[in-house]
């Protein structure tokens, strides 16, 4: 495996790792919201979401270890901004979230600058 | 403390401890060297001092972070929490001796431009939404 496949493969891992996470954490939050503090939590520990929230995070702290030991910190963190738009992307297909003109702007404009700062190496 | 003081002082902490918690990211990675993807590497990395100093750095991220949401609206809150980008570009030149070259610089201002559109487009979306 060449360096490049294996950077772009552990960028990958850290998109997917980030945005179920943070899906997995939006959906346990709000389901069954018409409780509210103790009993939502106990709710939210009976479900399934928490902890795939939990063990996506635990993955991405691993998969971030090893992106970084391959990029520049500021390479790094730059590339790991197009975690914003995949999680949208998410909210759109799992939460039926919308998307508006100034949020299509912002999305594309992160994606030409993650692929400007991934191609400019 | 003014409103302006306190917005200003709010952002200005979660720059600082989102840049911390990457830059000892970064430098527990350097630790765990070379990348085995095995025990070995991890155990590497959790015995360093570098990956509590980030965990500290991120929790104290995560609670300036809640602190600011009580306050003040979701779009800038959103452009704050990912600033970390200006400030983690800035150290990572004299720390690590990191350049970037003219492209990604310019990908750089696109991406932050990117973060100025979506913070915008929830500070309004979030008016709307206010009866």
């Amino acid at each position: 495996m060449t360096n490049a496949t294996l950077i772009f493969l552990l960028w990958a891992v850290n998109l997917v790792t980030d945005t179920c996470g943070q899906l997995a954490f939006k959906k346990a939050a709000i389901e069954n919201t018409k409780a509210r503090g103790w009993a939502h939590w106990r709710h939210m520990l009976g479900r399934p979401w928490i902890y795939l929230g939990a063990l996506a995070y635990v993955a991405e702290f691993i998969a971030w270890l090893a992106f970084l030991s391959t990029v520049p910190l500021a390479v790094g963190v730059l590339l790991g901004m197009a975690g914003i738009v995949a999680v949208m992307l998410g909210g759109r297909l799992w939460f039926g979230e919308r998307f508006t003109r100034g949020r299509l702007a912002g999305v594309s404009l992160i994606l030409a600058g993650v692929a400007l700062v991934g191609a400019g190496g | 403390m003014s409103p302006r003081a306190f917005f200003l002082s709010g952002f200005l902490a979660l720059l600082l401890f989102d840049t911390f918690a990457q830059v000892c990211f970064k430098l527990t990675a350097i630790h765990a060297a070379p990348l085995t993807f095995d025990w070995p590497w991890l155990l590497r990395a959790l015995t360093t001092p570098w990956v509590y100093c980030s965990i500290f750095g991120y929790l104290g991220a995560f609670v300036t972070w809640m602190t600011l949401l009580r306050h003040i609206p979701v779009g800038p809150a959103f452009a704050a929490s990912h600033l970390e980008v200006i400030g983690v570009m800035v150290v990572s030149v004299p720390l690590f001796g990191e350049v970037l070259s003219g492209v990604q610089y310019l990908g750089a201002a696109l991406i932050l431009g990117g973060v100025f559109f979506l913070a915008r487009d929830e500070t309004s979306e979030a008016a709307k939404e206010k009866p």
